[in-house]
């Protein structure tokens, strides 16, 4: 069986790099995008299970990215995990609410973020197919 | 000393003795300005020629005799009033006359002042040739101001032999100065006398009604010095009101200040200066009556002008008293501090503005540090975890440290931050009520895993049944883990460290959490400091430098803005033992927000109990956030309150609402909570809602009705959760 495809948003890419290596090792695929404009096209691209989104992007923040996910039929159901180093006090309710499944405050927790990671995927696990 | 000079007569032989004359009762020796000093001009002034003149004319031709005014030594002021024929013929001849000024024979100086001011009474003398005067003392009070002498007559048949004599001496022919004296009308002894009273009487009585005059004066003089003083100080305003609040007197600096001319505000209450509220509040009467009580208010606050416009004072009132009565006014001092207040908010506008900007600065910053921060956590903790392939043993303990200092940096960045949000306001608080039972259980579990790497005993002591406490939980739990971890930082290994919560005794409505460690403990001088922003205590272990020292700063203000206190007791080498007290939870504190005034006037409070049902397992646990959330949007905020889980009353499904409302209102929240819960598809239960009305005993105070209706509804809760129990 093909192991869960996790979409990393995040403008730095030693974070990317760093947190790739990690979600393989827990039998995760991985695919990047490194701004607002790409994750979304990514997304479409790859139908990934699962978003692990940053808010400060360049070319549209994580909030933008959030909005644009939510509004489509196709990618509204895909869970987002947002990673960022935003204070939690102003930004994770207005996460939360915009969509986001969970808040993480960089830098993560391994295990918690590896456990919410589990935690969410098996609910949204298989991603519904495009009708063509 | 002229009262110790022994009196004399000139020749005590020949002539018949002094008569004294007592002085008449009450006059002379009155006490008044007996113990003011007087000084030089005011004696002067109370000896002023021209007053005295008049009376001594007036008196000198009545009386016939000869009147003058002298000094304490005995030397005529001015001129000799009245002058009798030979005391004018012998001294207009002889030149550069010595001795007495109203005597004919030359050479003696006049006794008779001289013993008029030593025994406070009337003293005659008389000279060779039989001429005879008196002499009055001034006195005001004790003080010697002078005397009047009055005379030149004679008392008897003049003595042509005597007269002889004096001729001799003056130059004057002895015929000429016989037929002189004969002609002069003597005057009897008894008739000086009298004169002498009347002229003691007239005397003193003249004396003090000039200085009453004098001292008028002078008031007047102060009196118009003081209002020129008053109406100097135009940035001040004076007035005085009486004792029901009427101004009675009026600055020039108020009319500059209250824009109130004097004709207009005079018997003019001073409540109008006062802002609306203020006096529908009574707030004038108020501060009268508290003047009255204490003396003296300092109060702050809105003044208006006649033009309406509002402008920020200090005032003082003073209560004005007299003997006669206790209060007769108030005195009020104002200060227009509208431009002092302008600057005080600049400055703080500006402290906010360099806050905000070190906030942003520091914000900026932590959020720039944060980003390697992360890729250094996550590269060292994919190498540690051995996602890259085994490590040595020694690999494996490098790496570890490193770990260890990314996580003090990274606790190091989010203290800076929390400090610049303590000094913006920017930390949100959200009490609740919190079972601190949970709460220091959950605590000790994330606290464990460092306590055990050193082997450290951590225990906590709660009492099961602690009362529930107001505050905001997650900041709650900060406070205790920063505080737990700090002692671990200084504990030793094997040591012990435990967390207690105790009632406090002479206080219900506080708790008192403690955190005591066997460390190394703190010096009482750097108890005092601790707590102070960037705290780092000199001459400690490398482990206390291992943090920014902000921790106890934040700390602090967390708890004091729960309304509690922080503190640390502790003994060098003995361990320290952290102290931090938090505010009790209490319904009535919850209904304060929504028994207000205007809720209650209504009479009715209605408790609505939405049973669900108990539902089995873990999802209808999970659901229970939720279904809060909803039922927190189906109230009116202001006016109702969803009651915190009460003896877990949630886990058998019920959720009680107080609200400020009768049957119509009820019926709203309750079509409003069954839609909203109808749309909640993870509840597949029916919700049976029912409302219990509580009526509000008229006419008592609102935190007699708020305790009658916390008790009332405490019952009702109960009275429903019981039955409840019963039907299942």
């Amino acid at each position: 069986m093909e192991n869960p495809k996790i979409l990393i948003v995040d403008d730095d890419p030693n974070l990317r790099h760093g947190l790739r290596t990690r979600l393989r090792a827990n039998h995760y695929d991985t695919v990047q995008a490194s701004d607002g404009y790409s994750a979304i096209a990514m997304a479409q691209k790859e139908r990934p299970a699962l978003i692990i989104l940053d808010l400060g992007l360049p070319a549209g923040d994580g909030f933008v990215v959030l909005k644009r996910l939510q509004d489509s039929d196709t990618l509204s159901n895909i869970p987002v995990i947002v990673l960022t180093a935003r204070h939690a006090d102003s930004n994770e309710q207005q996460a939360l609410q915009a969509g986001a499944t969970a808040f993480f405050q960089k830098p993560a927790d391994n295990r918690e973020l590896m456990a919410m990671i589990r935690a969410t995927l098996p609910n949204a696990w298989p991603v519904t197919a495009l009708p063509s | 000393m002229i009262a110790d000079r022994p009196g004399r007569t000139d020749s005590p032989e020949y002539f018949p003795p002094l008569i004294p004359i007592s002085l008449p009762p009450g006059g002379g020796s009155a006490d008044e300005g007996g113990t003011v000093e007087l000084s030089s001009s005011l004696r002067a002034d109370l000896l002023d020629l021209d007053a005295w003149a008049e009376i001594l004319t007036t008196y000198g031709r009545t009386m016939k005799i000869a009147v003058a005014l002298t000094d304490v030594d005995g030397h005529v002021l001015g001129k000799c009033h009245n002058a009798q024929p030979l005391w004018t013929l012998v001294h207009n001849a002889a030149r550069n006359w010595t001795g007495c000024p109203f005597c004919i024979s030359t050479g003696l100086p006049c006794t008779a002042v001289a013993q008029a001011l030593r025994t406070s009474r009337v003293a005659m003398a008389h000279d060779r040739a039989g001429l005879t005067h008196l002499a009055v003392p001034l006195l005001l009070g004790k003080q010697h101001l002078g005397a009047i002498i009055a005379g030149q007559v004679f008392t008897r048949y003049p003595d042509p032999l005597q007269l002889q004599r004096v001729a001799k001496g003056s130059g004057i022919s002895a015929q000429q100065l016989w037929n002189v004296a004969r002609k002069q009308c003597p005057v009897s002894i008894s008739s000086l006398q009298a004169s002498a009273d009347l002229l003691l009487v007239l005397g003193q009585a003249f004396l003090r009604q000039r200085y009453s005059a004098i001292l008028e004066g002078k008031l007047a003089q102060a009196n118009g010095h003081f209002r020129s003083l008053v109406d100097g100080l135009r940035d001040h305003a004076l007035f005085t009101v009486d004792a029901t609040g009427k101004v009675t007197s009026w600055s020039f600096g108020a009319d500059r200040m209250f824009g109130h001319a004097v004709a207009g505000i005079v018997d003019q209450n001073f409540s109008c200066m006062f802002t609306r509220e203020d006096v529908h509040n009574h707030v004038p009467e108020k501060q009268l009556s508290e003047a009255l009580r204490v003396g003296r208010v300092e109060d702050e606050g809105w003044r208006i002008r006649q033009n309406g416009e509002r402008f920020w004072a200090n005032v003082n009132i003073a209560a004005l008293s007299t003997d006669s009565s206790p209060v007769c006014g108030f005195a009020i001092i104002a200060q227009d501090m509208t431009e002092r207040r302008k600057i005080v908010i600049v400055l703080e506008e500006a402290r906010q503005e360099r806050a905000r900007i070190q906030e942003k600065l520091l914000s900026h910053v932590s959020h720039e540090l944060r980003t390697p921060l992360t890729a250094v956590y996550l590269f060292t903790t994919n190498v540690l975890d051995g996602l890259l392939g085994d490590l040595t043993p020694e690999q494996h303990e490098h790496l570890t440290l490193a770990l260890d200092n990314v996580k003090q940096l990274q606790s190091m960045v989010n203290d800076l931050l929390e400090t610049t949000r303590v000094e913006t306001d920017k930390l949100a608080l959200e009490p609740q009520h919190v079972n601190l039972v949970k709460l220091i259980a959950e605590v000790l579990i994330t606290c464990r895993a460092n306590a055990t790497a050193k082997h450290i005993n951590l225990r906590s002591d709660v009492a099961p049944d602690f009362p529930f406490v107001w505050a905001d939980p997650a900041r709650l739990r900060q406070i205790l883990i920063n505080l737990i971890d700090n002692g671990i930082k200084f504990t030793r290994e094997r040591g012990n460290i435990s967390v207690q919560s105790r009632h406090i005794e002479e206080d219900n409505d506080f708790v008192r959490i403690s955190v005591s460690d066997t460390g190394c403990g703190i010096s009482p001088e750097n108890c005092a400091i601790v707590f102070e922003r960037l705290a780092q205590v000199k001459g400690t272990t490398r482990a206390s430098r291992s943090g920014l020292g902000l921790g106890l700063y934040i700390s602090r203000d967390l708890v004091s803005r729960q309304g509690g206190r922080i503190w640390v007791e502790s003994q060098l080498g003995h361990g320290s033992t952290f102290y931090l007290t938090l505010p009790v939870f209490s319904l009535a504190k919850l209904y304060a927000r929504i028994f207000t005034a205007p809720n209650l006037e209504a009479g009715f409070v209605t408790l609505i109990a939405v049973d669900l049902g108990s539902v089995e397992g873990a999802v209808w646990l999970d659901t229970i956030p939720e279904i809060r959330r909803i039922l927190e949007r189906c109230i009116h905020p202001g006016q109702d309150v969803l009651l915190p889980s009460l003896n877990d009353a949630e886990q058998v499904g019920t959720f009680f609402i107080v609200a400020c409302t009768d049957a119509n209102g009820f019926s709203i929240i309750a079509r409003r909570i069954r839609t909203a819960l109808q749309d909640f598809s993870a509840s597949k239960v029916k919700p049976a809602i029912s409302s219990m009305t509580v009526l509000l005993a008229a006419g008592q105070s609102r935190e007699g009705q708020i305790g009658e209706v916390t008790t009332q509804i405490e019952l009702l809760v109960q009275t429903h959760l019981v039955g409840k129990t019963k039907l299942k």
